[in-house]
Parts: structure tokens; sequence; C-alpha cells
């Protein structure tokens, strides 16, 4: 926590940030908030914890508002890898983003089944071993198809179409929705169709989801979205060797036609 | 809710065939004026390319009832806009994995590339395809909206 109060301090008196999206100790509660040279004396309220927020969506919307100035960030592994999309899907300026680190807690990294829990650099936390396999996808694919089935449809049946996962997710940043469009979702019905409302978010999440679990963390039906977008991630990998947010170079498989590396027999197995 | 898939006597599936402009449809095009006989199960939807579907139309055609879901175009580097099938491949493969995940039975799902002088496999694509879905009974969607 001191080591990076320390290095939100120096950043900002070194003129290398103009501001730093944390996170704020208020009323016994981490809050977001813009740490900046004009406050420097709430400093001390800085936090860093377990608790996590979509700190990257904050720092889309006023890097949006003030594209001249420079903003640091607090990061763990998910939110570095959200960085890296995001400048690939050029929502961000390399210029004008400076990460700080943290790396989380083994109980964290188990608890999200974090293939990488560590961004490339921190000043909080020690590094601990990600998780290669998730336990959630093996015990999904462990039933027939269907358990899958039924187990998927009573799941997408509870939810109450309050957007909370799409609005949570640093990932989503598009202006006009396909899950808001009315020639496509219906209007007026609850839950929303089925499976359709579900698996088009997933789809959209190709290339996109960097498993931070905060639209699991922020849905009120208790539904599983994050164990689908694990699957995506898997899918992402095993037919387009492609790694969410893990290395700047290439981009997401469904932004660019690319080459054709699959076979019709890959598809229809 | 889920309906039980089997293979229900006097089953007729409804086939949901996205078809490109220049290859498939002109395929199936051909398929007509040779008169070859195939099951008249498949509503066509023309399209101009395959990569004008999205996996949205496919869902939402899985959810308006359809039993099963053809997408066919030309054969890779065929495609009159280069490389619109390209992008159609990859996305039929993500949305293929993701309903075997959520159990909604990808098999109902078919892509496949048929050229416009392939009057003949587009008669026999339609065939097959139209038999197993017939075996593989209604899908569970059709009785959930
Ligand atoms: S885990 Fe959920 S909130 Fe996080 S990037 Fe993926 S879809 Fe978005
Ligand atoms: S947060 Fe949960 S209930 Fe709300 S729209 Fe997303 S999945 Fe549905
Ligand atoms: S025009 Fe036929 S697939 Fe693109």
């Amino acid at each position: 926590m001191k080591a990076m109060q320390a290095r939100v301090r120096k950043l900002l008196e070194e003129n290398k940030i103009d501001g730093f999206i944390g996170l704020k100790m208020e009323h016994g509660h981490p809050a977001p908030f813009m740490f900046s040279r004009e406050n420097l004396g709430e400093m001390e309220t800085l936090v860093v914890g377990d608790v996590r927020y979509p700190l990257n969506k904050a720092l889309l919307k006023v890097s949006g508002q003030y594209p001249d100035l420079t903003f640091g960030v607090m990061v763990r592994g998910c939110d570095e890898r959200g960085i890296t999309e995001l400048l690939k899907w050029n929502q961000l300026h390399r210029d004008r983003v400076i990460p700080v680190g943290v790396a989380c807690s083994s109980e964290l990294a188990q608890l999200c089944e974090c293939y990488k829990p560590y961004p490339s650099d921190w000043v909080v936390g020690e590094k601990t071993e990600g998780i290669a396999k998730s336990k959630r996808l093996q015990k999904i694919e462990g039933m027939n198809q269907k358990e899958r089935l039924s187990y998927w449809l009573n799941q997408f049946n509870k939810c109450i179409k309050c957007y909370g996962c799409r609005d949570v997710c640093p990932m989503c940043f598009c202006e006009v929705c396909s899950l808001e469009d009315r020639n496509f979702i219906l209007t007026g019905k609850l839950p929303p169709e089925n499976p359709t409302f579900h698996l088009s978010r997933a789809v959209h999440m190709v290339g996109r989801c960097i498993d931070c679990g905060l639209c699991e963390e922020a849905c009120p039906s208790n539904i599983p979205v994050r164990t689908l977008y694990k699957k995506i991630n898997e899918i992402v990998k095993e037919y387009f060797d492609y790694r969410t947010g893990e290395s700047s170079e290439g981009k997401s498989p469904l932004n660019l036609l690319g080459e054709v590396t699959l076979e019709l027999s890959d598809v229809n197995k | 809710m889920a309906k039980e898939a089997q293979s229900v006597p006097g089953f007729e599936p409804k086939i949901i065939a996205f078809l490109c402009n220049w290859c498939s449809y002109g395929g199936a095009d051909l398929a007509g004026v040779s008169r070859l006989q195939y099951p008249a199960n498949t509503r066509t939807i023309r399209v101009m390319c395959t990569a004008t579907i999205s996996p949205h139309h496919i869902l939402k055609a899985f959810q308006k009832g359809a039993d099963g879901v053809l997408v066919a175009g030309c054969h890779i580097g065929d495609c009159h806009y280069i490389k619109g099938n390209y992008m159609t491949i990859k996305r039929v493969a993500v949305l293929k994995e993701l309903l075997r995940f959520t159990g909604f039975q990808e098999e109902r799902l078919y892509l496949d590339w048929i050229s416009s002088a392939e009057g003949v496999r587009f008669a026999e694509v339609i065939r097959n395809f139209t038999q197993k879905v017939k075996e593989m009974g209604p899908s569970h969607l059709r009785t959930t909206y």
C-alpha cells in the first residue's frame, strides 16, 4: 500500500501523469478516486486490497474527455490485459496511460482461476502461480449434452436483463449495443430471449474478455456468466492461438479477416 | 421446458438456409433448373456474402424455432468479396463450440461451401442435412419462445 502511494506520488510530482485512477478508502469502503496534484493530501487514503473495481472503465471515460492528459491507473493482471487489448481496439493512447501494477493474492487467484494473476510489473504483492485449467469449465464439460442444456437454460432463465454484466464490463465500449437492438432482442419480456441474449454477449467477448470476473460479481441473479466467457477465451486460444490481452501483437480473430487457418472439417466436427 | 430431442414420426424439420448470392444461391438455382429432387424443408435467405451473416442471425433463427441452420457460401478463394468467407468460417467455428458447451446441439448448425456449378452437390447437401436434422428431432428451442 505504502509502495503504491509512494509510486503514485512520485509520478504526480514528476509530472509523468496528470491523474491517477485508484481506490480510496471512504467511509470504510474502497471506492474509485482520481488522485491528482491538487489532492496530494489524500494520498494516505489510497488503498489496494482484494476488492476490485472496473477502473479501466473509468479510465476510458476520462481519457476520452481529456485526450491530452496522461493518466495512471492501478492494474492487476486482468486489468493489464484489458489495457493491452483496449490499445489494440484503439480505445486508449499508448503514451497517455501509465499502469501501476498489483500482483494478486493466491486466494484471489484461486477464486478467479486466473491464468496470470499478476501484471508485467508490480509495486504491491507477490507473484503467485496462475491456474492453467478452470475447474468451473471442467465441471460443465464433464456433463452430457442434456445436462449442459438444462443447466444453462435454467441459469439464463434467471436473467432479469438489467444489463449489469455489460455495464460493468471494462471491455464493453461500443456506443450501440446489439443487446438493445429491438429487432434482435425482444423488449418487454423476461427473461430475455434464451439463449440468444447470453450467447450473443458471449460471441461479442471473443478477443475482448480479459477474465476479470466483474460481470459475474455484478449479476444480481448469480448467473455464472464468467464461466461462459472463460469458455470463449478457451475457444479463441484453441482455434486461433490467440490469448486475449496477452501480447500487443496481433488482433482479435473476429476483428480482422486475416488468413484462413481452419478447414470445414475443423468446424463441422 | 427443454423438449426431449428424439426422432418423432412424421416430423418435418424447419431449416433456414443462408445462401450467398454469388455461389451457393447459384448452386440452388442450378439444382432447380436441372429439376433435381431434394426435400422441401429449407427456407432460403439469400445474402450478398456469407460474411454478412452475424452469429446474431443464426441465433435468432434458432430462437424463432428453426430446427437446423445451414450456412453456405463460395469455396475459400472464390468469395466475390475476396475474404468474406474467411470471417464466416471463424464465426461459425466459435458459435458451434459455444453451442456445444451450452448443450444446444451444435450439429443443428452446418457450414458448407457450394459453388454455382455444384447443383448436384447442393441437392445432396440439403438432402443429407435435412435427414440429419430429421433424425435429431425438433429443436429444444421450438417451445421456448
Ligand atoms: S470477465 Fe466479464 S466483465 Fe470482465 S472482461 Fe470478461 S465479460 Fe467483461
Ligand atoms: S447482470 Fe445478470 S441478470 Fe443482469 S443482464 Fe447480465 S446476466 Fe442478466
Ligand atoms: S460472396 Fe459467397 S461467400 Fe462471400
